[in-house]
């Protein structure tokens, strides 16, 4: 039924948008193996000791040290948090729940830069500022209405016959939330894992805004930092760019289905 | 643990009674328990948004520079939005955006849904992954991509001059006029991958028989496109919409990592306006004004996109 014609425009449509998606990136890419600082491409030479040189000029051994927490702390409690609570919301139901569940949804609809400068005066006064807690309590403050919405809708999808037979054999709320509904949401809270990663390890402005001390900093300020101080040598900025994104990049390799269908159906993130 | 213990005898009895209207003090005890389990997670989502949520709404009343006592203000903080040269061009800036973040990757989106729609185009996984790898990226990353696109010696420039247009050739984002439309272009090219995967897989949902039904019926690409795809397409398009146009008025990191909103405030957003008045020269009160009526649009919009969307469905 389909002409071939349009079957040609078809590839030559989406081929020329993959295209134009990839140029700045296997450019950058080609910078970062190149031998001049300028930046200039020269593949003909490629020098791969600019990703090490990179690696120890930027201090890129403690920016990982402190994305690895920062994420590892804020991914596995945001976890644990989007499951109760959408545990509650979903299988339990909560007291009050016509008020609280709105106001948890407001949390996905507000965004996060219209509650930062409040937040910072706050986290100031509490001493927050310096090191991990404050910028981990922030990204689990600012993704919990996510988690919430996110758990609650994977959990209401379940029938209910199963966990009201696991009651009447006498089976408490926590066991079957372990024994029953977390099996089965497995590949929802792998979702929520990998997007609450992605959030995390990506995020720039909220560490811009709490994190004032360098030694806690993320990989995404150091980069900042490292381009502020290298104008000169753009191969080794390329090379360090790079090498931050690995772990993202990597990730997304093994994750795919996870991080399209996340960002497809709970994309709404404040 | 009582709950445990007193489980089988009630219920038995909510088993007995119909599931609606049985508030037996069993269920209410559930939901009690669900408050419990729910209680963390309110905390920390209290603390880190509502409160200051609240105190931003008082702060944008008063002057304020972070130290000294604060002075009340009235709506002095709000009427900056339509005095304050610097905020009149942020929002200019804004609408600009909105192009560029908005409308064209939605028209890319649509477009590249309407020719896959229904059709096996071999690699579709291949395409999808590639056009969606920049939403997985780094917005510092991202930042520092564009810089060397748009250096005076980048990729552009050396096309440029190789075809001989050299007195084309120039740092685009250090330029008055070229710096927005050259952040622009990186938007599309960051949401548009969000947007097709999104309309890609909306597609996928609509029967095939309409498709059949359109062909059948003489319909061509244009006008099945209108008749089918689109029609099919209202609810991802709803989503999309709220996602991009949030984007373009939330707009910092990629400015903020380029441009600084230079050169002069040529490519100022709200966002940079907040960020310099609250961190700056501290004006909290300015700040936080802009923080709330950042929060309002973004309500309204995501209001009014929810009821567009649902009205359509019924």
């Amino acid at each position: 039924m389909i002409s071939t014609r349009e079957k040609i425009f078809n590839y030559a449509f989406l081929t020329l948008l993959a295209v134009s998606v990839l140029f700045p990136i296997v450019y950058i890419l080609g910078v970062a193996i190149s031998p001049s600082t300028s930046g200039t491409l020269d593949l003909a030479h490629p020098q791969w000791s600019n990703f090490a040189t990179a690696w120890q000029q930027a201090g890129f051994a403690r920016y990982l040290r402190s994305s690895v927490i920062i994420t590892g702390t804020v991914v596995g409690v945001s976890t644990v948090l989007a499951v109760m609570s959408g545990y509650a919301f979903g299988v339990l139901g909560v007291v009050g729940e016509k008020a609280l569940f709105p106001l948890m949804l407001l949390g996905i609809m507000i965004p996060m830069e219209s509650i930062i400068v409040p937040l910072y005066y706050d986290f100031l006064a509490f001493d927050l500022t310096d090191g991990y807690q404050g910028i981990i309590l922030a990204h689990i403050g600012t993704g919990v209405s996510f988690g919430a919405f996110w758990m609650r809708a994977a959990f209401r999808t379940m029938p209910a016959g199963i966990a009201e037979s696991a009651e009447l054999d006498g089976a408490g709320s926590w066991t079957r939330l372990w024994r029953i509904y977390l099996p089965i949401s497995r590949p929802a809270i792998l979702t929520f894992v990998v997007l609450s990663f992605m959030w995390t390890w990506n995020d720039y402005f909220l560490s811009l805004i709490l994190v004032a001390d360098p030694a806690h900093q993320p990989l995404t300020l150091g980069l900042g930092t490292f381009s502020g101080r290298h104008l000169v040598q753009v191969n080794l900025l390329a090379a360090a760019a790079v090498l931050m994104s690995l772990p993202i990049v990597g990730l997304y390799l093994f994750f795919q289905r996870q991080f399209i269908r996340g960002m497809l159906s709970g994309a709404l993130k404040g | 643990m009582a709950t445990v213990k007193q489980l089988p005898a009630s219920g038995a009895s909510a088993q007995a009674a119909p599931r609606t209207n049985a508030p037996s003090n069993h269920r209410r005890r559930r939901r009690w328990l669900g408050l419990a389990y729910l209680a963390p997670a309110l905390a920390v989502y209290g603390f880190v948004v509502l409160v200051p949520a609240i105190q931003g709404v008082w702060l944008s009343f008063y002057h304020w520079n972070g130290i000294t006592a604060a002075s009340w203000a009235g709506l002095a903080n709000y009427l900056g939005f339509l005095q304050d040269p610097a905020l009149r061009q942020a929002i200019e800036h804004t609408v600009f955006f909105i192009v560029f973040f908005s409308v064209l990757p939605i028209t890319l989106g649509l477009a590249s849904a309407a020719l896959t729609a229904r059709k096996d185009v071999k690699g579709a996984a291949v395409y999808r992954w590639v056009i969606f790898l920049p939403q997985v990226l780094t917005p510092a990353v991202t930042a520092v991509m564009w810089k060397r696109v748009y250096a005076p010696d980048g990729p552009i420039n050396s096309v440029l001059r190789a075809l001989g247009l050299d007195s084309l050739a120039h740092g685009w984002l250090g330029d008055y006029d070229w710096a927005l439309p050259a952040l622009g272009i990186a938007g599309t090219w960051a949401a548009f991958g969000l947007c097709m995967v999104l309309f890609v897989a909306g597609t996928q949902a609509i029967p095939a028989e309409l498709y059949d039904a359109a062909r059948v019926d003489g319909a061509g690409p244009i006008r099945e496109f209108r008749t089918v795809t689109l029609p099919g397409l209202r609810g991802q398009l709803a989503i999309a919409v709220t996602l991009t146009v949030l984007g373009a008025i939330r707009v910092f990191d990629i400015v903020w990592l380029t441009t600084r909103g230079g050169p002069g405030t040529s490519t100022i957003t709200p966002t940079v306006v907040m960020y310099q008045r609250a961190f700056a020269n501290p004006d909290v009160g300015a700040a936080s004004a802009i923080g709330v009526v950042l929060a309002l649009v973004s309500l309204l919009i995501a209001l009014v996109v929810v009821r567009l969307s649902e009205d359509g469905n019924r």
